[in-house]
């Protein structure tokens, strides 16, 4: 209630626009840059949504994170091919027209649904809700979670040993 | 103008206007992975996605005021950064045997 | 299943029918006994007589109105059974049933002598079929219903087949069997779809309902001349009529003792043992018994002519059977069905009698042609007379068998009203009486040519042995035994008779022995006159009236025309089909594979057209 319409629009462009320079983007390095744009506009969105300590996780694993990683791959991939990849795309027509349909198919969805009106008043600590349910509601999801993690470590390492 | 949408600007914002920044992610994402030459780069748009998706579940959560969307949000950027990581010592090891970057190379299930 | 007693009639016709198909499968199955020839012959005889025991005691027992069924329900339904199979016997079958046996037997009998000189296996062979016959036969006659009728009906023709082609080696004989099934077969299809089209209409196949069906008024008869005369088609192929008479003459290739059984007493009489059977139904329909008539007096004509043109002996009779059998027929056309049965009765014995006699003729002389005999009467007395005695039998001289039934149906057409087709019978028996005879002036008579062409009488002619004379003289009597039995007991006619029948009747038969007399014994006419004289019919008659010709020429232009056609069709538009069907499912295999790019980004695009198909399809309704 509290954001201005102003603030989104604003965040809106920040978002669509570096989204747009991911894709087009010919240097590969670049586009990882306009992605970390990308992810902390997010980030500001999730702010603006009230939601802070997903805002934290966006910046600190994402836009921290993911685009560290990606860095150091195209680092790495740079090193093996020799020379700088350039970025050429292709079927560009193709892509625009099948992602112009489906913006369209969603959108026509989403817009004829009836609106939700504004948003209910924050009861209680978000964060606090999260942590709680969390360990209680979704204890079985998070439990995985961690099986997951741990299987995503051992590929990690089996990917990464060296060759005999 | 279908009828649910407010003729005149509201002082909030509506959900609709995140679903709809959401939607419009998620289609440029879409048109970077069918487009993008580098697996690096089809990586990238896939990143957009689910930054949709996101996006589409804290409003959600906001609006309905059921924690559940926040919770869910967390749970896939967790996968997401698990995803990327293997995903890319995926690549990386592909690139030490094929010595190419480019997808279009990649046709191994060619049927 | 009716209770039964010792004293019923059903039971021994049950024994009299099953004794022979015991026997079938004795020689079918027991290959060693089939392959000793004379053993199997045994086995076969001693069931016969069994049977004829049998039937002659089913017979005795029977009352001309009694009647005894005994019916297994075959094929069972809701209400009541679709098919039965059984015994039907009453007055009419067992005596049916007894000129089988008898004829069956003696048959047999002669046959030991006649094929002496075949191998031992083929002779089991012919006793197996022999069995095979007797059994399918009797099936027919005790039949309950139209289907077992036609069970048997079909299975009575396999034999024939297979008895015309016993010397299937010989091209002659194949085809002749060939032939003789196609054409009875062609009649068959009209009596197969009578048969159903009259369940259609009356809702069963059993005798007994049908005939209380028809009294009691409540079969429609719209309609019903199209289905009695389908049912006629099939008497018109077994009991040869014109134009299915055709086999017949051909069948002759068989031995001759087959020839007497079966194209002589049993199974070509099947067709007029069926009207008889069932003349209450064709009664429903005055036209098609008209039109029966007509045909039936036409082939009696038609036949005789053919017979006086013969050379060979077993084809002057088998001409002459053609004949009887369109005697029989006629009667039946007037409505008058026991002076038909009576004459079928009668003609058995007499026309086994003169085939029979004609074996025993070939056998000696080895050759059919009566051109290569002469003068047998002083070379195989006893042949001659039987011979004599059947011939005057056939001709119609009172005192002998044949006469009684003859005069019969001469006097049943005339009532009957067919006029047309009484003096046609009337100038067959003429004729009847002139071929038989000059058969029997030119082979008994005269001077003996030998098949070598030397004159005088050759010292290897002689009567033929016991096993052979012996039932020649057992059917000699009972044709005689019936000509007296008929001069004392003079059973009630069905109708009056004018006076001036009889007379006419014996002077026609007498007018034809004189001028055949005339012509082959004293030659006061000239044959070549006679033969100038009737030059077109002659010709004609020689080349049997073109109707094989007109046969031939249907089945190479017709029937093997329309299977190429459909066989081109087969070929192509039905195999061209599924062709084109697994070609296209190839090309479309080739083409879809393409998008199996092994990209994973086409793959994505896969996925989008998905996803907005999806989204479609959800939003669709709106």
């Amino acid at each position: 209630m509290s954001l201005e319409p102003i603030t989104f629009a604003a965040l809106a462009v920040v978002l669509i626009g570096s989204a747009v320079a991911v894709v087009l983007t010919k240097n590969l390095f670049h586009s990882v840059l306009w992605l970390a744009l990308t992810l902390t506009g997010t980030a500001g969105i999730f702010l603006s949504l009230d939601a802070e300590f997903l805002a934290a996780v966006q910046l600190l694993l994402y836009a921290g994170g993911v685009v560290t990683i990606v860095v150091f791959a195209i680092v790495v991939t740079e090193r093996l091919v020799g020379d700088r990849i350039t970025q050429t795309s292709r079927q560009l027509v193709n892509g625009f027209i099948i992602s112009g349909a489906v913006l369209v198919g969603v959108l026509s969805f989403v817009l004829r649904s009836p609106a939700w009106g504004p948003r209910p008043p924050i009861a209680g600590d978000l964060t606090k809700a999260i942590g709680q349910s969390v360990l209680t509601r979704f204890v079985l999801p998070f439990e995985l979670l961690a099986i997951l993690f741990f299987a995503a470590l051992l590929g990690a390492i089996y990917f990464a040993r060296p060759d005999e | 103008m279908p009828a649910s949408m407010p003729t005149a600007l509201p002082p909030y914002v509506p959900l609709h206007a995140y679903l709809v920044l959401a939607a419009v992610l998620f289609s440029i994402g879409l048109f970077g992975v069918v487009t993008r030459r580098n697996t690096i780069g089809i990586l990238l748009g896939i990143e957009l996605m689910l930054n949709s998706v996101n996006i589409n579940l804290v409003a959600f959560a906001r609006f309905s005021g059921d924690v559940a969307g926040l919770v869910f949000t967390v749970f896939t950027i967790s996968i997401t950064v698990a995803e990327v990581a293997l995903g890319l010592a995926l690549v990386i090891l592909i690139f030490r045997v094929r010595r190419t970057a480019v997808a279009d190379h990649l046709d191994l299930l060619r049927g | 299943m009716t209770p039964v007693a010792m004293t019923d009639p059903g039971i021994f016709a049950a024994i009299a029918l099953l004794l022979p198909a015991t026997s079938f499968l004795i020689l079918a199955l027991g290959y060693p006994l089939r392959r000793s020839g004379r053993a199997a012959g045994l086995v076969s005889i001693l069931c016969a007589a069994g049977a004829l025991a049998a039937a002659l005691r089913a017979w005795s027992l029977e009352t001309p109105e009694g009647m005894t069924r005994i019916a297994y329900e075959w094929i069972p339904q809701e209400a009541g059974s679709l098919a039965t199979v059984g015994v039907l016997a009453d007055a009419d079958s067992t005596i049916m049933l007894v000129l089988v046996a008898l004829v069956s037997l003696l048959v047999q009998v002669y046959s030991l002598g006649y094929l002496d000189t075949e191998p031992r296996p083929a002779l089991g062979r012919y006793f197996t079929y022999q069995s095979l016959f007797a059994f399918s036969m009797m099936g027919l006659v005790l039949a309950p219903g139209f289907l077992q009728l036609f069970i048997f009906w079909e299975l009575v023709g396999l034999c024939s087949y297979l008895l015309i082609g016993y010397w299937y080696q010989r091209p002659e004989a194949a085809r002749a069997a060939v032939k003789a099934f196609w054409i009875t077969k062609a009649g068959d299809v009209g009596l197969l779809v009578g048969i159903v089209l009259l369940w259609y209409r009356a809702g069963t196949f059993d005798f007994l309902e049908l005939y209380d069906l028809v009294r009691a008024g409540q079969l429609p008869v719209a309609g019903l001349a199209g289905v009695t005369f389908c049912l006629y088609l099939g008497a018109m192929g077994k009991s040869a009529q014109f134009p299915l008479h055709v086999w017949l003459p051909d069948a002759m290739e068989g031995p001759t003792p087959v020839s007497a059984l079966i194209h002589a007493a049993t199974m070509v009489t099947a067709g007029v043992y069926l009207l008889r059977r069932t003349i209450w139904l064709f009664a429903l329909t005055p036209d098609v018994l008209h039109l029966i008539g007509w045909i039936g007096a036409f082939t009696a004509l038609l036949a005789a002519v053919l017979a006086c043109v013969q050379s060979d002996i077993k084809r002057v009779l088998a001409y002459s059977t053609v004949s009887q059998l369109g005697y029989m027929m006629t009667a039946m056309g007037a409505g008058f069905a026991g002076a038909g049965f009576l004459h079928l009765l009668t003609h058995g014995i007499f026309k086994a009698l003169l085939f029979l006699g004609a074996g025993a003729l070939i056998h000696s002389v080895g050759s059919n042609d009566i051109y290569h005999m002469g003068g047998l009467r002083r070379a195989m007395p006893q042949t001659v007379i039987v011979f004599l005695v059947g011939t005057l039998s056939l001709a119609g001289i009172p005192l002998f068998g044949g006469f009684y039934s003859k005069e019969e149906i001469l006097g049943a057409v005339w009532s009957g009203g067919l006029a047309g087709p009484f003096w046609m019978l009337v100038a067959a028996a003429f004729l009847t009486a002139f071929y038989m005879f000059r058969v029997v002036f030119i082979a008994f008579w005269g001077e003996h040519r030998s098949v070598h062409g030397a004159h005088g009488v050759g010292h290897h002619l002689h009567d033929a042995p016991p096993v052979m004379t012996i039932p020649l003289w057992i059917l000699a009597v009972m044709s005689v035994g019936i000509g007296l039995f008929f001069l004392r007991h003079h059973a009630e006619p069905e109708f009056t008779a004018p006076a001036w029948l009889t007379p006419l009747a014996v002077g026609v038969a007498v007018a034809g022995i004189l001028l055949a007399w005339l012509t082959y014994q004293v030659r006061a006419i000239s044959a070549d006159l006679l033969a100038r004289a009737f030059a077109p019919i002659r010709r004609a008659a020689l080349a049997r009236f073109w109707l094989d010709d007109l046969f031939a020429g249907f089945y190479r232009h017709v029937l093997l025309d329309l299977s190429r056609l459909i066989g081109w069709i087969d070929r192509y538009l039905v195999d061209g089909v599924v062709n084109l069907l697994s070609a296209w499912t190839l090309i479309w295999g080739d083409r879809l594979r393409r998008i199996q790019s092994g990209l994973p980004q086409d793959y994505v695009y896969g996925l989008a057209v998905g996803l907005l198909l999806l989204l479609i399809w959800v939003q669709w309704p709106r």
